[in-house]
């Protein structure tokens, strides 16, 4: 990895330089919660947030989006490659989005996800953890890949840490705005790792998670769970790996016709039913159960499928808390 | 290349099965793609009707024969929509996908094929399949539909009753309902067809599970039965295939809609089956 400093008086600067890239989004606080919105000015932009609410998923995977339009009796394909910046990307996001990028660019890759995610420029930024933070308990709290610059916070600018070859570019053609990093910086960097290190207050005790939830099938925790939660579907939306999507063909008018894909919620009744009414999973406790093992699903390359970001928490309308869930599942066990 | 994207082709033929099944038989625009176009029994497409939408259908013809043929059930929105198509029509076709019964594997050995109701659509393709290449010991097929009217293939299945021994093929049929047709049926080969469920043709029949397989198709209720009466017999897990059914929407395990299982192992019906073994279904809750 190389490293250099951007000093603070350079920021904007180095803001403005990423315009040409293409359009910059990045976190705007909206009344008490924050958002990925376009931005022009560096100062519109709220980087001392902890979540927002809508995770970066939305720019490879979006709420709702076009793959064909019907034209002369056929499909012909929609999609956009525009390259974009999205600016101050936390870890657990860019392990969010390494995630995503096991099932969208695997084989066969998907077109629409594969465009986006190259034509994204990724600027991750270091952050502090709230109450509802557990990404260190899934080592998701740091990123060792999955973006072009990161950024963590000095008490005079910003240690940047190079993660691409177009990190490289843009450095380089910026030569001027960075400076090389001091033993200073570096103690400054190791300072702040560690005070965030202990600034987590929530922990997820990861090991053996998988077997233990298979093994708690019949636990009654499930159904007590099930009978608070209120089906709504927050959780999936909010959740930065959650991924399934609905397609829908949807005539704009007489003659012309679009294929869409939204998201989809595994919370909804309709998630497994086929024809004839036949449902796979018929219950609220089936769907909530069938959450927690998708997120808690142990990929030994990769990990698990949650990556601590505590939204599902934050956003429940019922108060559920997914680790007290696991927690309490782990108990009935013990 | 967009594995969202179908490939248009035209409606050959339309036949009428059942008052709720209907074959389609059907050619790619592209010459080069029929060309190309090869899959293994068991594995499925998705048929694209450009503005109503898509959905996964077997292929129910054998990779041996040409064109391809889908056999649809009238069964709600999209496939009341496809029944009304005519002959000549262009309809979508993607695929194929999922991973099929694994044909090489089972040469030499007794196939024992158990469909229920609409299984008999993928399992008819491995019985064509067998028999074309005649690369397989002997093929039973165990079949159990609701009454006469219902049978699918009907043709194809009274003449592998009447002259099956000599392609070392046994079709054997239970129905549900009563009616002439399925009495005289049964007196003219009391051995093989019977009134009740698919599990009674098993009975009088000495398989040799060193050397079978038990291939299944049919509505989830009736794999419980069957695979007991399999493992009765001593077949071993992994001798026993089944094709399974989900919601599916992109049939190449992105859109999330036919994962099942728990955080330990997790399956995408689409792309890990539709065919498991039983092994596999005692290590992944909730397949079957
Ligand atoms: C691997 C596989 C192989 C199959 N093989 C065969 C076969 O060989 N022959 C056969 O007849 N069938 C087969 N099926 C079943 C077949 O796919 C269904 O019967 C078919 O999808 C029914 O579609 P429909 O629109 O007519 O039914 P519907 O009941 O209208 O819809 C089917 C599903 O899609 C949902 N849906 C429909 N429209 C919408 C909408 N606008 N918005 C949201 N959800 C919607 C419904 O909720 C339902 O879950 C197979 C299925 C699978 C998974
Ligand atoms: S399950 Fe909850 S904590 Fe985990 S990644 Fe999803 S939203 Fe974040
Ligand atoms: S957000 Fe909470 S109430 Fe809504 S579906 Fe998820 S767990 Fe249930
Ligand atoms: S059908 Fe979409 S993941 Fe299997």
């Amino acid at each position: 990895m190389r490293y250099v400093k951007l000093p603070s008086g350079n920021f904007e600067d180095f803001f403005n330089s990423l315009k040409g890239i293409g359009q910059i989004y990045g976190p705007v606080k909206e009344g008490k919660t924050h958002h990925f919105r376009r931005v022009e000015e560096a100062g519109e932009m709220d980087l001392k947030y902890t979540r927002t609410m809508l995770p970066p998923k939305k720019f490879f995977v979006r709420p709702r989006e076009r793959l064909f339009s019907l034209e002369d009796g056929w499909w012909r394909k929609d999609g956009d490659g525009k390259p974009f910046v999205l600016f101050g990307v936390h870890s657990c996001d860019v392990h969010a989005l390494k995630i995503l990028d096991r099932v969208y660019l695997s084989e066969p890759v998907d077109p629409y996800y594969a465009e986006r995610r190259k034509s994204a420029f990724i600027v991750g930024i270091s952050c502090l953890p709230d109450e509802l933070c557990f990404c260190k308990s899934l080592g998701t709290h740091f990123a060792m890949d999955g973006f072009d610059l990161f950024l963590h916070e000095l008490p005079d600018g910003w240690l940047v840490r190079i993660g691409s070859v177009r990190g490289h570019e843009v450095v380089w053609e910026n030569a001027r705005l960075f400076d090389e990093v001091s033993d200073e910086d570096i103690a400054n960097f190791k300072a702040f790792e560690e005070k965030r290190a202990e600034a987590f207050k929530r922990e997820l005790r990861s090991e053996g998670l998988a077997d233990t939830l298979d093994l708690a099938y019949n636990s009654p925790v499930w159904k007590e769970y099930a009978e608070k939660c209120l089906a709504c579907g927050n959780c999936n939306l909010v959740c930065p790996t959650c991924r399934c999507y609905e397609v829908c063909d949807r005539w704009v008018d007489a003659y012309r016709a679009v294929r869409e894909r939204r998201y989809d919620s595994c919370f909804m009744e309709s998630h497994g039913l086929v024809a004839g009414g036949h449902n796979f999973r018929p219950t609220r406790l089936d769907r909530f159960r069938h959450r927690y093992y998708c997120k808690s699903y142990f990929d030994p390359s990769a990990g698990f499928n949650c990556v601590g970001c505590g939204r599902c928490d934050e956003f429940c309308p019922a108060g559920i808390e997914h680790v007290k869930v696991l927690d309490e599942i782990r108990g009935s066990l013990e | 290349m967009n594995p969202y994207e179908s490939h248009p082709a035209r409606i050959l033929e339309v036949k009428d099965l059942t008052p709720r099944e209907k074959l389609f038989t059907l050619r790619f625009l592209d010459e080069e793609l029929n060309e190309e176009f090869t899959f293994r029994p068991g594995q499925f497409v998705i048929v694209d009707v450009p503005g109503f939408g898509e959905f996964p259908i077997s292929l129910c013809s054998s990779p041996t024969r040409s064109p391809i043929q889908l056999c649809i059930r009238k069964a709600g929105r999209m496939t009341k929509f496809i029944h009304g198509m005519k002959e000549g029509s262009v309809v979508g076709i993607r695929g194929p996908y999922g991973n099929g019964f694994p044909m090489e594997d089972m040469e030499g050995s007794n196939l024992i094929l158990v469909a229920g109701g609409l299984g008999m659509a993928p399992l008819r393709s491995v019985l064509w399949y067998a028999l074309d290449t005649g690369k397989y010991e002997h093929v039973w097929l165990f079949y159990g539909t609701k009454a006469y009217e219902d049978i699918l293939f009907r043709d194809e299945i009274l003449h592998l009753l009447k002259h099956g021994s000599a392609m070392n093929c046994t079709v054997k049929l239970a129905y549900e309902i009563e009616s002439p047709s399925c009495i005289y049926l049964e007196q003219g080969f009391s051995d093989r067809v019977c009134r009740g469920v698919v599990t009674d043709l098993f009975r009088g029949e000495n398989f040799d599970v060193e050397n079978s397989y038990a291939l299944i198709c049919g509505p989830p209720i009736m794999y419980r039965f069957v695979i007991r009466e399999l493992l009765n017999r001593k077949l071993s897990p992994g001798r026993i295939y089944m094709t399974l059914e989900r919601r599916m929407r992109c049939g190449v395990g992105k859109c999330g809609h036919c994962v099942v299982g728990t955080s330990v192992s997790m399956k995408y019906i689409c792309q890990d089956g539709p065919v498991f073994t039983y092994w596999d279904a005692l290590s992944t809750r909730g397949l079957i």
